[in-house]
């Protein structure tokens, strides 16, 4: 994490930031309602495109206002924008410490599952679309903010590692929604899963996908709407409490390991390299 | 975990690094920004978002420190997310105070800057990346996404037939 120089000489970055956000935040969120599920478009969204098209990496225009040297300075600036952002999720977790340790057995366990992610996308990651480093990022999460937030501490968010969590964490962000709601809507008729455990899963992800799920479950078993609700809510707050640690000290070495062990060569080439 | 030990071959970033007081500065640089669009997303008036604010400086200068200088080596965002539940642990002195001093602040809007700077931080070498497998990745996501709903249900499952 290296800072980046005098605060006044990167005035151009922060000033250009500050409208940028300013202006996502003013368009607000944008709901696109397709059928009981939803395409959600978020400011962070809107941030990031606007950012990427002032970027004069990609706009060579641009380069009058934001130059080669703000985009040097601007890697390093986001983990620490990230900071205020976990310490607020931390807070959030704090109050409600004692419901979790009340938490069953099968809510506690279920975050296993989340693992899962490494069982099933790693392996089609590495071996049949042939993707390099970029499956450990993609891979190793459900691509969350704390999950994005553990990629850039560890590996930068300019790295392979940061393009594979970016990209799943911009697909979950516009289409977790709809993902989540057919698929829990496609379980659910099944009708081999019990409803409890399929509102459990619905907590995995972030808020706004386990709205939807919770909603298409409602949907499928209409008497059974607190039952659903209060599972999943109270799997997403455990996520959100563990699932750092889990990725963390679980996951991430899992995946760093598999990878390994998959691409023997190129992992001690990227060492040298470092 | 066996697979903990082959983490210090990862290219992770040295904490030796870490110039704390820089990082201080810019914290409070981006808190500044963050102040001003809580008052876009949120109802706070100017003084009690700047607490608000304030708080979580407090919480993220402490685990800045202690990524530094602890005896033994956590990334800050795991400091941080820790030090931000210990602060309001509802069965504390200090709990209730700070949750009340934060509470109000909107999660979604301190996360925009982040994705602004990310934007301005791309290089030619990750669009590179996103032009070549770009669509694999995209897929992969939706793998992800759907693997870990099904992952959870199935876990849940078993583990509920097994306890009744």
């Amino acid at each position: 994490m290296r800072a980046p120089g005098n605060v006044l000489d990167m005035w151009r970055l922060h000033v250009a930031v500050l409208v940028i956000a300013l202006i996502a935040q003013l368009i607000d969120v944008r709901e696109i309602p397709l059928g009981p599920a939803a395409i959600l478009l978020l400011p962070l969204l809107y941030a990031f495109l606007l950012s990427v098209l002032l970027n004069p990496h990609v706009v060579g225009a641009v380069s009058k206002i934001v130059r080669k040297r703000e985009v040097k300075a601007a890697s390093p600036m986001i983990v620490i924008t990230i900071m205020p952002f976990i310490a607020k999720f931390g807070t959030t977790i704090g109050p409600s410490f004692e419901e979790l340790i009340e938490a069953g057995p099968a809510l506690l366990l279920q975050e296993i599952g989340n693992l899962a992610t490494v069982a099933i996308a790693f392996p089609l990651a590495v071996w049949v679309f042939k993707l390099r480093r970029e499956s450990i990022g993609a891979t190793f999460s459900v691509a969350r903010e704390p999950n994005l937030a553990i990629i850039v501490d560890r590996y930068g968010l300019k790295s392979p590692e940061g393009t594979g969590v970016m990209v799943v964490y911009v697909v979950g962000t516009v289409f977790g929604t709809l993902i989540f709601s057919v698929l829990a809507s496609l379980l659910a008729s099944l009708g081999f899963f019990a409803p409890e455990a399929l509102a459990m899963a619905c907590g995995v992800g972030s808020g706004s996908m386990l709205a939807a799920c919770s909603g298409a479950l409602s949907g499928t078993w209409p008497g059974m709407e607190d039952t659903v609700v209060a599972l999943s809510g109270a799997s997403n707050l455990l996520t959100y409490a563990t699932g750092l640690y889990v990725s963390l000290f679980v996951a991430l070495p899992l995946v760093e390991w598999l990878y390994k062990k998959a691409r023997p060569g190129e992992a001690s080439a990227a060492r040298k390299e470092n | 975990m066996s697979a903990e030990d082959t983490v210090g071959g990862s290219t992770r970033v040295p904490r030796e690094n870490l110039a704390v007081g820089p990082t201080l500065r810019d914290l409070a640089v981006v808190s500044v920004l963050g102040w001003a669009l809580q008052l876009l997303a949120t109802d706070l008036s100017a003084l009690a978002a700047l607490a608000g604010l304030a708080g979580l400086y407090v919480i993220c200068a402490v685990g800045v420190v202690l990524t530094r200088f602890a005896p033994f080596y956590l990334p800050s965002i795991a400091w941080i997310s820790l030090l931000g539940i210990a602060a309001t642990l509802p069965f504390t002195p200090w709990g209730d105070s700070v949750t009340a001093l934060v509470a109000d602040i909107d999660f979604l809007a301190l996360s925009v800057p982040a994705l602004a700077y990310a934007g301005l931080a791309i290089t030619q070498r990750e669009i590179d990346v996103v032009k070549k497998s770009g669509w694999k990745l995209l897929l992969i996501a939706v793998f992800v996404l759907a693997s870990t709903y099904l992952g959870s249900a199935v876990v849940a499952d078993i583990v509920l037939r097994i306890t009744g």
